[in-house]
């Protein structure tokens, strides 16, 4: 229940024979000549998991929805459902989700054959603490975190997203990895660098 | 006459190599420890400029060339200035005396690949070292700031301390050599057949710390101690001019004084040595270059074993590191010559 | 039952007049009129062993006469059990700092925050705000946005003249920012300079590991005495907290101890789940992946404070080996919950995700090589002449100081004192898995070392045996279900989570302390109050102590042994 940790002092011939030292010296010397383990950013990236929270994105209409929640949503409010288009059902969960509210700016608009959809969206990263409350709490598994995480940019409007940026980021997810499996990470070359010394092998990826 | 203009002639063609190899090398140590740190470090180190990093030298020096020259508040501008020259001067005046090879004839000259064979060479070799102290302490006291004081009176505390024990250390080989002439005590060591080294095991490690204490390497770089004085007496220093301490310190003031361990401990640019049998020469192929060879190879395997030192251990604090000089090495060094003073001349000659 | 029993007390009824014991299943609690309050505390440190300093802080309730509740928490280690000491105030109070020296860093946060007055302190400054600030943070009545006075137009400045509107621009109006005479008034409230030198070592140091501000005042290297200024990084977190749901506080709790954020994150979902009473409904599968991630958090944390501690002692390739292996971990981390950091996954009821497909495998790849690992850094650090000079004999911390100090955690072990909450009040799956309390032997600095690479390996035998579980469990349930939706509401996103009336002190042993929160409710979806109790500020107040009459290079190795973080002490 309780273990003791303690001091072992150096015996007399670790001193002057510098053994200390010397061990210390042989585990660096070893080090120095195996495989370096780093990424060599600019020019190597690694693929971030797919659970990876990065900027937001708007996932569209393409038939996937989760059923029935997407149908009973679109009947309560009463939204125009196009396909290609934001899955965006203008119920504001997420905003009461967040602990920023702040940074949302929804709006639904009134078509004139008195159906609804979202025409603006705007979601201001600089103040996004990135803690996925808000995609808990989308009820139609259109408001998602994407995989993207380089977000410098030269002006704070580039950290405005809006709806056109949105649909664009969640297309281009529902392109590369929608389908992917829900694995911790897939397993490339560049994570191997890090990882070969575990002698790891994760599945290969089907499809 | 014609001889005079010869002599000037040779003298300036050694300054110019001299300095450009000790500069130029220097230099090029950077990259040195760098490549060794980070393989230690399970890093590739600098990759980008030039083929494997080569070019990063000249990358890392352009830069310094081209930032902003600050100067604190309050500083002294004429000793902030002079700290420079002071630390810079006397670290490469150490090359003077430093013998590379044996001497050999260029149509009908005899040119000995040192700059001057002074007969008090060592004597030279530590009087500069202890001028270090000057550059360091007026550093710190020229930058106005408590940081710089602080890490210049660390170092000026060591440099005091360890150049009375390495002043000491080297006795054991001058007793045994009977000459303070570096290139008198290589000669020496080829005609006795033995490495310095093997007589004298106490004062090559004291020597050995004591190296790594002046230059301000790990264990014993607390005048730098980034945690505690983020760079110490250089703190204030901006641009090529803060490039230029540890381009001394750490760099052409552990390569003088590796080359003078080499040449004490380590017979110089002899080959291999089993002691008092003879020399083993495995680059005889390389005919009258290989006592070069021999004398780089060992330099730099001193300085390597430097990097690799400083890249494993942590550092010791500034009053242990006194304590241990004046308590464990000094006795050390004086047992140690006192032994030589009465063995060696009743055995030795 | 880590609450004492409202019948030990009875003994004390006859010697005070007025004392109350009010006893609940979070909390126990003895109310006692404030002038006899130094007495009581006097009695419960001495008679009852109540020895340890836990927290103390006060509840502002504006409408009421007296306005101000304060509380006193303590901890007796002997007997396993706590009891909360409450008077009432209308700002002016006894000072504790001869019973408990940390009580003197609580107290200048409540003078700071709520303006009580205490007397007998010592030195009666602010913790976090700067000397010449007006006002008075924490009261209810101070605006969540604070008092925007200054105008500050140059945060909207912008390069190539972008029109930004709306959601990008920031207010032109700002809270007070301190000038550099505020800071020299603060700072010379601080430390009377009695020796050669003063030394400010900080705010932005590399040895301070953030942004704190130390006074050194030196003679020659030797420090005379020196003190801490701290609120770089205060961000008003417990001010936030009033003004949040329960779940969203979640994320403001990712950011106070942000090397350990899954910890925290543990403690404040642990908290909330005791203060609804909604332990037993939490799935075994979410316990079991908690402790898992918390643990391995534990070592993540851990092995950053080896890497930064090693750095200060000048060893800088262990840095970059620990950084290693850490990196291994970031990697699960991330790819399990998203992120590296700021991590958010656990929830009220369970946990956000079920381990993804490939976790487990991962996770034993990386035990499997980490314990040898661990042995080539220990063979390089531990037995070096070189560390051991530097570690052995300094920084001593001595038992009594560790109740005097209110030090938790890894200090509080390397002085021998076996305080761990995960064994002394078991949360999650802790009651089910086996692992040891490593404590130290004479409560130096190398102790505190050795107690951390012990708990690594502590770590991962729980980790181990998480795994083991967690293969079975692969289809289980990983959230809780409301029995009754319609009472209580239990919902992934944290809409709609009602808490009843109550309060509770509840904590969780973080890799730098005890990390307590103390709840407040009054009914609803916000907490009327939540004080957190911060280990590392609490290890950080023996600081001064430590380094009294010892050189500056000792201030690295004391402080990286107390391993504080700032964003916790601050909040």
């Amino acid at each position: 229940m309780v273990k003791r940790v303690f001091e072992r002092p150096l015996s007399w011939i670790e001193r002057m024979l510098f053994l200390d030292f010397i061990r210390g010296l042989s585990i660096t010397i070893k080090h120095a000549f195996r495989k370096t383990i780093t990424t060599h950013y600019p020019y190597e990236k690694l693929t971030p998991p797919k659970r990876f929270r990065g900027f937001f994105g708007h996932k569209v209409v393409d038939g996937k929805e989760p059923q029935p929640a997407f149908d009973e949503w679109v009947e309560r409010f009463k939204i125009k459902v196009e396909p290609g288009k934001s899955r965006c059902v203008v119920c504001m969960l997420c905003k009461r989700a967040c602990p920023v509210p702040q940074l949302f700016e929804i709006e639904g608009e009134k078509l004139p054959d008195g159906r609804r959809r979202v025409s603006v969206f705007n979601m201001n990263m600089m103040l996004c603490t990135f803690c996925g409350f808000c995609v808990d709490a989308c009820p139609v598994d259109c408001l998602f975190q994407s995989d993207i995480h380089e977000t410098a940019s030269y002006t704070r409007r580039d950290a405005v997203l809006d709806l056109e940026v949105l649909e664009r980021i969640g297309r281009d997810w529902q392109r590369r990895r929608e389908e992917e499996p829900d694995r911790i990470w897939i397993d490339d070359h560049q994570r191997q660098r890090l990882w070969h010394e575990n002698h790891l092998k994760l599945p290969e990826v089907k499809g | 006459m014609e001889s005079v203009v010869v002599w000037l002639v040779v003298v300036l063609i050694k300054i110019l190599v001299i300095l450009g190899i000790v500069l130029g090398v220097g230099a090029y140590l950077t990259l040195v420890e760098r490549k060794v740190a980070a393989h230690i470090q399970r890093r590739p180190g600098p990759m980008v400029v030039g083929w494997h990093g080569l070019l990063q030298p000249l990358a890392d020096g352009l830069k310094l060339l081209t930032k902003e020259d600050l100067f604190p508040r309050y500083g002294n501008r004429f000793l902030y200035n002079l700290a420079l020259v002071m630390a810079l001067v006397p670290a490469t005046l150490v090359f003077a005396v430093v013998p590379f090879g044996p001497e050999f004839e260029v149509f009908g000259y005899k040119i000995k690949p040192m700059l001057t064979d002074v007969n008090i060479g060592l004597l030279l070799v530590f009087a500069l070292g202890s001028m270090a102290v000057f550059a360091i302490a007026l550093a710190g006291w020229a930058s106005n700031s408590k940081y710089a004081l602080i890490g210049s009176m660390r170092k000026a505390g060591i440099v005091v301390s360890y150049e009375v024990v390495i002043t000491f250390a080297v006795m054991g080989p001058i007793i045994l050599a009977g000459t303070l002439s570096t290139y008198d005590i290589v000669q020496r060591q080829i005609e006795q057949n033995l490495w310095y080294m093997w007589l004298q095991p106490i004062a090559f490690v004291v020597y050995m710390f004591a190296m790594l204490a002046e230059t301000g390497r790990v264990p014993f770089d607390i005048q730098e101690a980034e945690a505690e004085l983020v760079t110490g007496f250089t703190v204030e220093y901006g641009g090529m001019k803060f490039g230029l301490f540890p381009l001394v310190e750490w760099y052409i003031e552990v390569l003088s004084l590796s080359a003078i361990a080499v040449v004490l401990f380590m017979g110089g640019w002899s080959p291999i040595n089993i002691p008092f049998l003879g020399f083993l020469d495995l680059l005889f192929f390389l005919g009258p270059l290989s006592p070069f060879v021999w004398f780089i190879l060992k330099v730099s395997l001193l300085f390597l074993f430097v990097l690799w030192l400083h890249w494993t251990l942590p550092r010791y604090r500034i009053d242990q590191i006194t304590t241990t000089a004046w308590k464990v090495m000094l006795p050390l060094t004086f047992i140690n010559l006192v032994l030589t003073a009465i063995i060696a001349p009743l055995i030795w000659r | 039952m880590p609450w004492a029993r409202g019948e030990e007390f009875i003994d004390l009824k006859g010697r005070f007049e007025g004392l109350e014991v009010e006893e609940k299943p979070t909390i126990t609690s003895l109310y006692i009129q404030k002038e006899r309050l130094l007495e009581l505390l006097k009695i419960l440190k001495e008679e009852k062993g109540y020895k340890l300093f836990i927290d103390h802080s006060v509840v502002d309730f504006p409408d009421k006469k007296p306005r101000f509740l304060a509380f006193y928490i303590l901890y007796n280690v002997d007997e396993r059990k706590r009891v909360v000491v409450k008077t009432w105030t209308d700002g002016e109070l006894p000072s504790i700092e001869k019973l408990w020296f940390a009580g003197k860093w609580a107290e200048r946060e409540c003078y700071d925050m709520f303006g009580i007055r205490y007397e007998g302190h010592e030195n009666l400054v602010r913790a976090f705000m700067w000397e010449t600030y007006q006002h008075y943070p924490l009261r209810k009545d101070f605006p969540l946005e604070g008092y925007t006075t200054e105008y500050l137009p140059s945060l909207n400045e912008v390069l190539w003249g972008d029109n930004l509107q709306g959601l990008m621009n920031y207010d032109k109006m700002h809270t007070p920012v301190p000038t550099l005479e505020d800071l020299e008034i603060t700072e010379k409230r601080r430390l009377q300079k009695k020796a050669q030198i003063v030394l400010n070592w900080g705010p932005l140091h590399p040895g301070t590991h953030g942004t704190m501000w130390f006074l050194f005042d030196l003679e020659g290297e030797r420090v005379y005495q020196c003190d801490v200024i701290l609120g770089q990084l205060h961000r008003g977190v417990e001010k936030l907290a009033e003004n949040e749901m329960y779940n969203q506080f979640l994320v403001y709790t990712d950011r106070m101890d942000y090397l350990s954020a899954l910890c925290s994150n543990q403690a404040w979902v642990v908290a909330v789940e005791r203060l609804l009473g909604i332990e037993d409904l939490v799935p075994e599968k979410a316990k079991y992946i908690r402790t898992m991630m918390s643990e391995l958090q534990r070592i993540n944390s851990h092995l950053l404070w080896l890497g930064t501690y090693a750095l200060d002692l000048g060893a800088l390739t262990i840095f970059l080996y620990a950084f290693k292996e850490r990196e291994k971990l970031m990697d699960i981390i991330e790819g399990i919950t998203g992120t590296r950091l700021t991590i958010s996954y656990t929830r009220v009821g369970g946990v956000r995700m079920d381990l993804p497909e490939g976790a487990l495998e991962v996770i034993r790849a990386f035990i499997k090589r980490f314990p040898k690992e661990l042995k080539e850094w220990e063979t390089i650090l531990s037995r070096n002449r070189i560390w051991l000079r530097r570690n052995v004999g300094v920084g001593v911390i001595s038992k009594e100081d560790v109740y005097f100090y209110g030090l938790t955690g890894p200090v509080a072990r390397g002085s021998g004192v076996p305080y761990d909450m995960r064994k002394l009040e078991p949360y999650d799956a802790y009651p089910w898995v086996e692992f040891d309390i490593p404590v130290g032997e004479s409560g130096d600095v190398y102790d505190r070392y050795l107690v951390r690479l012990e708990e690594m390996r502590q770590s991962l035998r729980i980790v181990e045996q998480c795994v083991a579980v967690l293969e079975k469990l692969k289809d289980a349930p990983f959230f809780a279900e409301s029995p009754d939706p319609k009472k209580l509401k239990l919902p992934l996103d944290g809409i709609g989570l009602k808490v009843p009336e109550g309060e509770i002190y509840s904590s969780g042993e973080n890799p730098r302390g005890e990390l307590g929160f103390y709840i407040y409710s009054t009914g609803g979806v916000k907490p009327y109050r939540v004080k957190i109790r911060p280990g590392s500020m609490y290890n950080l107040c023996v600081y001064p102590k430590l380094m009294k009459d010892r050189v500056i290079a000792d201030a690295v190795t004391i402080l990286a042994s107390i391993d504080p973080v700032v964003g916790e002490i601050d909040r």
